[in-house]
């Protein structure tokens, strides 16, 4: 009896895998024969997130597009980001790209990630694109192997975004906040703090985007040049972005959150006196109409004593990549006539979204000199359009969220007491056992 | 005669084999095969799709990986706190609940159980915005005068911890306590009868009559939710994210980040996800042992 079931069990199994790999070669050459019939009028799909900003920008390349091939169908689907994350992994993985889109949004950070560990999954984009017409800062982490893989997008360009009205209160004006680096920063902060009552900035201590930031200004990553080994322990940059982040911290000008509707809050509710961000925030902090007027963008502080740093950093930009499945030849020419090379579409970017490309010969057109009511007539655009230019590079390479997590715990246990060096050098070590 | 006889025999029992092959089939396609696969992915490293055998590298990788032994410790802090916490509760509730003399039942009944039928991402998200910096917990507090000011319910490594187990408490106690409640309905009401002629005091009845028959759910109940906590991830996920600083990390959330948040291992996600199966083992055979069922 006992060796029946087990016989029947066996035979399930061959005959499950006998299915399975049948199955995925009918998969393949179903697609295949679909492609081919299809010809070249496909229907392109389009993943992003953001639906104020990614998605809507995706929308008015679609128009512009349509407008001069009525034929094109193209579908912009919205999905948050981490589900995009997740969705791709799970296809590229399981070897099949049935269910993926034709264009994928992707974080400049996680770039390399996807490119590297799924080498056939994407498109090059050939000659779709002149790379020397985008931010150089943006093509390291678009192209592996000396080939260009993604449409540089969002500059993710930071700024210090500051209320006029309490710094004039604190007695500073925006012209005292120009140029000047973290100490100054924080003497502002408590400035700010002592007359208005408010906080200078909200963080949340669960993420360090504010050390990334700092450390790009200075031309500095987690990561050596090789986008592979662990660059923590004595990287005097990194050690100079932690101790402003503690000065800060004990500065007593931090308001907490918790989360990103939290983050928003602080500085729709008039809580906060600055936010020190990417430019990508713009929508948000103009959602408070009642407080137009009140803004003005400055350059983002720079490390004081880091000889690199500049005044100039990016936070979460991200690129177009087209996935190697049917349809990438006419995702690729949707892209390249599109966001690859149209300057007006540029133009309605900035106007209808306030989105700031990588494209620089976009940066002549008219709408960057536009003045910016809600900013006090600043022509903020330019401005962040200008910094973009001055973005040190480095390379992101495989692991910025891997290390991140570590430098979390070894944050709180720095800000806890433990001595800096100590705690960098215990991120390096558990970051060279995880990183293999 | 016997002979005919073993042929209807054989015949019966091929039947019943053909009656259940399609289960056998499902249960193999949807649970062994994926089981088996991910066993031998715990023996993979490499990135994203490029994985190749590397025996047990995985294995070394997990005993020296110092966010893995967090992730353990605060599942079974959750545990250690959590379970017991939460069974007491539900025994006490159901015990209030059966009481005869109680009126309204089904409506105390239904809004205890409620909590079990929302869904789990709902909640989360319920008392993420409840439990924020801003929320509507320190307002209330701070109107009360309980506090002076508010606690970083979300923020603090310590308190963010407490605002998981108050969640998974609120969400699983009801879920606990349906059990209870049909147990005791199966007890023989002259058994209390009997311990009241006896001169048995409240009290008295519960520890020497309804714990002790109540011990099989009680076993069970612990076992499920020890399943269920090792396994604790939506709550971590979508309040807490694991933070701050890996203060309430996970297991499974840890898994999920090795998959998808970090540059994708799925062979070290499948060793670590082996690692909860051992885990699941030894405490429920412990478990068992220590009830001293010997059934």
């Amino acid at each position: 009896m006992k060796k029946k079931a087990t016989a029947l069990l066996l035979a399930g199994f061959t005959l499950l895998t006998a299915c399975s790999s049948n199955a995925n070669t009918n998969n393949q050459a179903n697609t295949g024969a679909e492609g081919n019939a299809a010809g070249g009028n496909q229907k392109i799909t389009v993943w992003a997130w953001d639906k104020n900003f990614n998605i809507a920008a995706m929308n008015l390349a679609k128009d512009a597009y349509v407008a001069k091939n009525p034929d094109a169908q193209i579908e912009v689907v919205e999905y948050a980001q981490d589900d995009i994350i997740q969705k791709l992994n799970t296809g590229l993985n399981s070897g099949s790209a049935s269910g993926l889109p034709n264009i994928v949004l992707i974080e400049d950070y996680r770039a390399q990630s996807f490119l590297q560990t799924y080498p056939d999954a994407f498109q090059e984009l050939g000659d779709a694109i002149k790379t020397s017409d985008f931010a150089e800062y943006k093509l390291g982490p678009t192209s592996f192997n000396g080939k260009q893989y993604g449409v540089p997008f969002d500059s993710g360009v930071v700024g210090l975004y500051v209320r006029t009205d309490y710094l004039q209160e604190a007695g500073y004006t925006v012209d005292d906040l120009q140029d000047i680096d973290w100490q100054q920063y924080i003497e502002i902060g408590k400035a700010v703090k002592a007359k208005t009552g408010k906080a200078m900035l909200t963080q949340d201590p669960n993420d360090l985007g504010l050390i990334r930031m700092m450390i790009q200004s200075a031309g500095s990553w987690y990561l050596k040049e090789d986008g592979k080994t662990p660059d923590l322990k004595d990287n005097a940059v990194l050690k100079e972005a932690f101790e402003s982040y503690k000065e800060l911290m004990n500065a007593d000008i931090v308001k907490v959150n918790s989360d990103w509707s939290s983050f928003l809050a602080g500085f729709n509710s008039g809580d906060v006196a600055s936010v020190p961000t990417g430019n990508w925030i713009t929508p948000s902090v103009k959602a408070s109409a009642d407080q137009s007027g009140k803004w003005a963008v400055v350059p983002f502080p720079k490390l004081k004593n880091a000889a690199n740093s500049v005044h100039a950093s990016n936070l979460g930009g991200s690129s177009w990549y087209v996935l190697n499945n049917d349809g990438k030849e006419a995702a690729v020419k949707f892209l390249g006539a599109t966001l690859g090379s149209d300057v007006a579409l540029y133009q309605k970017l900035v106007t209808d979204v306030g989105v700031v490309g990588t494209y620089k010969p976009a940066a002549e057109g008219e709408a960057y000199g536009t003045a910016d009511e809600f900013f006090g007539g600043q022509k903020i655009i330019a401005d962040f359009a200008k910094w973009t230019a001055e973005i040190p590079n480095v390379n992101y390479g495989l692991h910025t969220y891997a290390i991140e997590d570590i430098l979390k715990v070894e944050m709180q246990n720095f800000l806890n007491g433990t001595e800096l060096d100590k705690a960098l050098s215990d991120a390096q070590s558990q970051a060279e056992s995880q990183i293999q | 005669m016997r002979a005919v006889n073993h042929t209807i025999r054989n015949r019966a029992k091929l039947t019943g084999w053909l009656f259940i092959a399609g289960a056998v089939l499902m249960i193999c396609l949807f649970y062994f095969y994926p089981m088996i696969q991910a066993l031998l992915l715990s023996f993979k490293t490499g990135a994203g799709a490029n994985l190749h055998f590397d025996g047990l590298a995985n294995y070394k990788r997990l005993l020296s990986d110092k966010t893995f032994f967090t992730a353990v410790k605060n599942t079974f802090l959750f545990l250690i706190v959590q379970v017991p916490v939460m069974i007491v509760f539900a025994m006490m509730i159901s015990v209030l609940l059966n009481d005869s003399k109680l009126r309204f039942k089904g409506f105390f009944r239904t809004a205890i159980f409620l909590p079990c039928v929302t869904s789990l991402v709902a909640y989360s998200v319920v008392f993420k915005y409840l439990f924020g910096n801003d929320g509507l917990i320190n307002l209330a507090l701070l109107n009360m005068h309980i506090l002076s000011e508010p606690i970083q319910w979300i923020s603090d490594p310590f308190w963010a911890k407490v605002t998981i187990i108050i969640a998974i408490t609120w969400r699983w106690t009801g879920y606990n306590m349906i059990f209870f409640l049909s147990s005791l309905q199966n007890i023989d009401s002259s058994i209390y009868e009997a311990a009241r002629i006896d001169g048995a005091s409240g009290p008295r009845q519960f520890f020497s009559i309804t714990v002790p028959l109540l011990k099989p759910i009680i076993l069970f109940t612990s076992i499920t939710s020890t399943i269920g906590t090792l396994q604790l991830f939506d709550e971590i996920m979508n309040i807490t994210k694991g933070g701050p600083g890996n203060a309430t990390l996970s297991i499974s959330q840890y898994i999920y980040n090795l998959s998808f948040k970090y540059t994708p291992d799925f062979g070290y996600a499948a060793t670590v996800s082996y690692s909860i199966v051992v885990m699941i083992i030894i405490l429920a055979f412990l478990q068992i042992k220590l009830a001293g069922d010997d059934k």
